[in-house]
């Protein structure tokens, strides 16, 4: 057995054991709508050759303590003493306030994007995969007084989708579903960049994940899978080991809109059903050097709350499933 | 005695005196509590399925091998479809990998941190029921605020399908007896038995049917499956354990029982088209028949109603 081939096993083995992998194959998730992740179906296949520069082991323990730091693993004494520490996040709800920009319709290359009030409403959910956002954005500046704005972008596994209300398109007569399969790249990067989804898509690379240090700060980078396959993830961890910093980066110039820069700060349980999962107070978004999102948040329900994500019929039709 | 006996030419008598008997009577597994399994996955089936004299399987027997399946984490999980191995995690419905990390070198929680621990663990599975999107707020909300919006906190029933694996069946020819211990802790509901004929009987009509909490259940076999078909329930209850599932009164309900050797699998799947968008069914529970043939089921602790009203925090069960 060649030389490298016996280290990359033994990797494996040490990361298997230390870890045990989270394989986020075939997430047929709820009901009738059940489709299997993109994401996750990619992020099954074996380890690269050519291993990770970085010891697993580290990499392993690294993980869990963030996953710890996090609350994301999780035990109970509650009858459970006998089980394993398991990533308990399923879904989450975030009302949040600040600005998001975009540019003008008429800017120019260069010139600054518009700043716009923003409510922000996300629910959100790893297995399945999916997010709702829904927006309120009212322009500020010099585009002050244009109409408010009301958004709700949704995606689930393959399948991308706006709303004009709240599971719109589901019930006859109670909204619409109004498909955007392109977008789902987009909506689906913004699930996998913040803190809980950077510690699941580096547990799911396995040992295409690397340890550095920069600046005296860990640094995580991965490779994501599936759709969002050619897409690097780089995450700085700060001393409490809270995920501080997400740089995504892609050599694909047709992932341009991919390439963001993500800043978390101010942890702590922001849910009303104190839950012992932290979450950050701020975040700010960047693209492509332009300022793309900076909200405070008000309130981050982690407990798992009912919130689910049927894809409506007319949104699979036209998906060709 | 042994159950064999008891349960065989005795049946009825034997029935009989647990119909007579106290509710509140018939409650615990008499063995040491199993809350605290080291795995959620089900157990393998071991042995023969006995055989009742119509040729049917003989669902006869204490289903509580693995201890009462509402209470403590791993049950929990259990049904909610997380299987919880030594060192890897899958949640059933999805197929989906959990990351899991072997039980080593663990720091020691407080009473706080294992509640809230356990509220999580309880509602991380993926298979829940779709609701009509105008009712997401409502469900959401009633678990948020189970605390005191729960209607079996108060030693009301839990109700059919919610109470899940009966502990008890005792298979009679035309009907079945099926027992349910009460719950301590915070879900502190009744102790309810069932009598399920079997003989073929036709349902009532439901608009003759007044709502109730467990419905008008009839039993037929397809198969080797037991298949329990239910309507005629209030509004007030929930049909699963956790999630402030509410139903409407034209909730349908289909119960399936499969016993294999030791094990019981069960099933609910319930229709509800004034709430749900589909129909939705549980994922599969196992039971286990308990290994020690001299179990019985014992005397309940009494329910005691709680003060939900003025508790201040929301974490719960």
């Amino acid at each position: 057995m060649q030389a490298g081939t016996t280290n990359r096993l033994f990797k494996q083995a040490l990361l298997a054991a230390a870890l045990v992998a989270v394989v986020f194959q075939a997430a047929r998730g709820q009901g009738a709508n059940s489709k299997a992740s993109v994401v996750a179906e990619t992020a099954v296949r074996a380890p690269a050759a050519g291993a990770a520069d970085s010891n697993a082991s580290d990499v392993a323990k690294t993980l869990k303590a963030a996953a710890e730091a996090l609350g994301l693993a999780r035990w109970s004494g509650v009858g459970g003493q006998r089980l394993p520490e398991v990533d308990v996040i399923n879904t989450m709800e975030i009302w949040g306030s600040g600005t998001a920009y975009a540019p003008a319709a008429s800017s120019k290359p260069g010139e600054p994007w518009t700043a716009y009030k923003t409510e922000y409403h996300v629910a959100l959910g790893y297995n399945p995969p999916a997010m709702r956002v829904e927006m309120t954005r009212t322009a500020s500046g010099a585009a002050a007084g244009t109409a408010r704005l009301h958004t709700i972008e949704v995606v689930r596994d393959a399948y991308a989708w706006d709303e004009s209300q709240i599971g719109g398109g589901l019930v006859p007569g109670q909204g619409t579903a109004t498909p955007a399969m392109s977008a789902a790249k987009a909506r689906f990067l913004q699930l996998w960049i913040l803190p809980y989804g950077v510690i699941k898509a580096a547990v799911a690379a396995g040992d295409k994940t690397t340890l550095s240090s920069e600046n005296g700060a860990q640094v995580l980078t991965f490779p994501l899978a599936g759709q969002l396959a050619g897409v690097t993830v780089k995450a700085t961890l700060d001393a409490k080991l809270e995920v501080a910093k997400v740089e995504t980066r892609s050599d694909n110039p047709a992932f341009a809109d991919l390439v963001t820069e993500t800043e978390y700060s101010g942890y702590a349980d922001h849910g009303e059903i104190a839950t012992d999962i932290l979450s950050p107070a701020r975040i700010v978004r960047k693209q492509a050097g332009h300022p793309l999102l900076d909200l405070q948040i008000k309130t981050w329900d982690a407990n798992n709350p009912y919130l689910v994500f049927p894809v409506p019929e007319n949104v699979k039709q036209t998906a060709g499933h | 005695m042994s159950p064999r006996v008891l349960f065989g030419p005795s049946k009825i008598i034997a029935v009989a005196i647990l119909l007579l008997l106290p509710a509140a009577a018939f409650a615990q597994y008499s063995g040491p509590p199993r809350m605290d399994h080291d795995s959620t996955v089900p157990p393998t089936p071991v042995g023969p399925t006995p055989t009742a004299p119509d040729g049917h399987p003989d669902l006869t027997g204490l289903w509580n091998g693995l201890a009462d399946n509402l209470l403590g984490v791993p049950n929990q999980m259990h049904n909610v479809g997380i299987e919880v191995g030594a060192d890897s995690t899958r949640d059933i419905q999805s197929g989906v990998q959990i990351a899991t990390w072997p039980l080593q070198n663990r720091q020691r929680q407080n009473n706080e941190q294992n509640e809230r621990a356990a509220t999580l663990l309880r509602r991380m599975g993926s298979n829940r029921p779709i609701y009509k999107p105008q009712y997401w707020q409502r469900v959401k909300d009633f678990d948020a605020n189970s605390n005191e919006e729960d209607p079996s906190n108060n030693c009301m029933p839990a109700g059919v399908p919610r109470m899940g694996v009966p502990s008890y069946i005792a298979q009679m020819p035309g009907y079945l007896i099926f027992v349910y211990p009460g719950q301590g802790g915070l879900i502190a509901t009744a102790t309810s038995y069932r009598m399920i004929p079997t003989d073929g009987r036709k349902h009532t009509n439901l608009e003759d049917l007044d709502g109730t909490w467990n419905g008008e259940s009839i039993g037929h076999w397809e198969g080797d499956t037991m298949v329990i078909d239910s309507i005629g329930f209030n509004s007030t209850s929930w049909f699963d354990q956790l999630g402030g599932y509410f139903h409407s009164e034209n909730m349908h309900v289909i119960e399936r029982l499969h016993r294999d050797g030791n094990t019981l699998t069960w099933t609910a799947t319930i229709e509800d088209p004034d709430v749900l968008l589909e129909p939705w069914t549980t994922t599969p529970r196992v039971a286990l028949l308990n290994p020690d043939p001299k179990a019985i089921l014992l005397e309940s602790l009494p329910c005691s109603e709680r003060d939900f009203a003025h508790v201040v925090t929301k974490e719960h069960h």
